[in-house]
């Protein structure tokens, strides 16, 4: 039992290193995030698992994604922050407080009604609009990045109310 | 002044004139012959089809091309279509009569169409076509499209291709076919989003918006005929809803990178933006008119999105369209005499279209979501997105009134059409 909670640590550490070694792949533009430690980028899958090295020296990072930050709901053609919306923005920023390192992608998203072209720019200012509220809340712009999807990729499949309301949103995606 | 055919009328068909005149405002039902009430003039004349003459196997299928030709005649608007070989044809005396002959030699193929004045006992049109037997259907998109100019002064539109979006899942690709539906293909396998395809005045470019660079929506340009993309404008933001100036020299967009949508003139590799709104409301879906000297945008500079139009450099703003409480989508009918666009009643979305000044709104389309309005070259249809008759697919509509019909696209969901201009010669 304890064999596997150290491997599942270890599988953990992994999976974060290498996370950090794609997105380091990524921007290219500043030099923030430091190079991938070579020795802990290992093979994928290491099936048989052999004897586990000792506890990863740094189990630093509570491994907090850009998954584990809310989801923000809109009011129907509308880019405006509701109580529930600002409430879990402050829970956001929180999170991105206690994990300086952690950026991300904040992706907005419409829900099916409404022309291809405005709903671009609606998602646009959703996303703008949530941006600008973490940045007041103290946090670096640089680390945003700013998607609009449109009606593009809706999370629910359905027509009706049920359904666009949980189209009308503001996602966090890791970059 | 150019000959305007006149038309006898037997006492049956002038009857039915009669008949069908105090409905001319209400929506036709099929295909029926109707008075188009804006000029007087009788729409879509009667017109037989024969089958056409030729080898019976071969590799253009005879009958197969028999319904091409006397679907392109009626999808013209033009001619109301007796086929000759159909169960029962209809029994009014036509106007007009086509004929054809068909000869293949090795891979080339022959069409030798005739179109007959049938009161007048007399043929008005003779031609051949030459191709590929390959390319045996243009043959006879071209030959409906001579008839129709033969008649009406303006040619047809068959032989032309409609640009698509299709979506399967969470990802979106770019789309060609030809106008009738036919030989569906895929421009791009990017495993992203593709939208809003937009054609290069003389057709030989797309203008899209994708998300194929991982960083947002960009405009990117390809030639469908090598389908290499290329990156238009991947400024930070928005680079959406892009479409050329009549002289292909510019390219009209949306940009957010100035921290709002707003509307910007590029040059056409993409440099040199121009600002042309500055409201801190969306704009968005800009289109520039046939003369180059205007641009149709929306706006919800007043609260919701509305079609406004503004002179080219940016100036001289005004609103189109008060009565509705959403518009968008404006576009331009080839003549630039009318918009057609998108307005929201009740839960969905109808086509209308207004006269370039924003009077005369009135609706075409109606029922479900109807989306993504974009003219033919002819002006006499319109090609939409819709979910009228359940998933997205994609109609065409004849503005004089006949109902819309469904393109095939092999059954797969699709979406953003965009009706190219004719080809080049015509050939």
């Amino acid at each position: 039992m304890k064999r596997f909670s150290r491997m599942l640590l270890f599988a953990l550490a992994a999976t974060l290193a290498l996370s950090v070694a794609s997105c380091a792949k990524k921007p290219a533009k500043t030099t923030e995030v430091p190079p991938a430690p070579t020795e802990t980028a290992p093979t994928p899958a290491p099936t048989p698992a052999p004897e586990p090295p000792p506890p990863a020296p740094e189990p630093a990072k509570p491994a907090v994604s850009a998954a584990d930050l809310q989801v923000v709901y809109f009011g129907y053609d509308s880019f405006s922050l509701d109580d529930q919306a600002r409430a879990a923005l402050d829970g956001n920023a929180k999170l991105l407080r206690e994990n300086p390192s952690l950026a991300v992608s904040v992706d907005g998203h419409c829900d099916e009604r409404g022309t291809v072209e405005y709903n671009q720019a609606l998602g646009q200012k959703r996303a703008e609009t949530v941006q600008q509220y973490l940045v007041d809340l103290g946090l670096g712009a640089d680390r945003f990045r700013i998607i609009s999807y449109g009606k593009e990729r809706p999370a629910a499949e359905g027509h009706d109310e049920a359904a666009w309301a949980r189209n009308r949103r503001v996602e966090f995606t890791p970059r | 002044m150019r000959h305007r055919p006149t038309v006898r009328l037997s006492l049956g068909f002038a009857v039915s004139l009669v008949l069908v005149l105090p409905a001319a405002l209400a929506r036709a039902q099929g295909g029926d012959v109707r008075i188009d009430v804006k000029s007087g003039a009788i729409a879509r004349l009667p017109l037989r089809s024969e089958p056409l003459q030729g080898p019976p196997s071969g590799p253009a299928p005879v009958r197969p091309a028999d319904e091409v030709l006397a679907a392109d005649l009626q999808n013209s608007a033009v001619f109301q279509v007796q086929r000759m070989w159909a169960p029962d044809p209809v029994s009014t005396e036509p106007q007009f009569v086509t004929s054809g002959k068909w000869t293949v030699t090795g891979d080339k193929v022959r069409l030798d169409g005739e179109l007959r004045d049938f009161p007048a006992r007399r043929a008005i049109l003779v031609r051949s076509y030459d191709g590929t037997v390959a390319e045996w259907r243009r043959l006879l998109h071209r030959f409906s499209d001579d008839i129709v100019q033969q008649i009406t002064g303006e040619r047809g539109v068959a032989d032309t291709r409609i640009a698509f979006v299709v979506c399967g899942g969470k990802d979106k690709e770019l789309w060609l076919m030809d106008a009738d539906g036919h030989g569906a293909k895929a421009l791009t396998a990017d495993k992203s989003i593709a939208q809003s395809p937009s054609w290069s005045p003389e057709g030989s470019l797309l203008l899209f918006t994708s998300w194929r660079g991982g960083s947002g929506p960009q405009v990117w340009v390809m030639s469908p005929e090598n389908r290499k993309p290329f990156l238009v404008s991947g400024r930070a933001g928005l680079n959406t809803s892009a479409g050329y100036s009549p002289d292909g020299q510019r390219v009209v967009c949306t940009l957010s990178q100035d921290g709002n949508a707003e509307i910007y003139s590029l040059d056409a590799r993409g440099s040199n933006p121009q600002r042309l709104t500055n409201h801190r409301a969306i704009d968005t879906s800009p289109a520039c008119s046939p003369t180059g000297r205007e641009i149709a945008f929306t706006s919800d500079r007043s609260g919701s999105p509305q079609l406004y139009v503004m002179d080219v450099d940016g100036g001289n703003v005004r609103r189109l369209t008060y009565d509705v409480d959403y518009t968008d989508s404006p576009s331009w009918s080839p003549k630039g005499d009318r918009l057609a666009f998108v307005t929201r009643v009740g839960g969905g979305f109808d086509l209308w279209t207004c006269r370039a000044d924003g009077t005369g709104a009135a609706p075409v389309v109606t029922g479900g979501n109807n989306e993504n309005p974009r003219w033919s070259a002819d002006g006499r249809h319109l090609v939409f997105a819709s979910n009228r008759d359940g998933g997205y697919g994609l109609w065409v509509t004849d503005l004089d009134g006949a109902l819309p019909r469904k393109l095939s696209t092999g059954g797969r969901c699709a979406v953003s059409p965009a009706w190219s201009p004719r080809r080049a010669s015509g050939r």
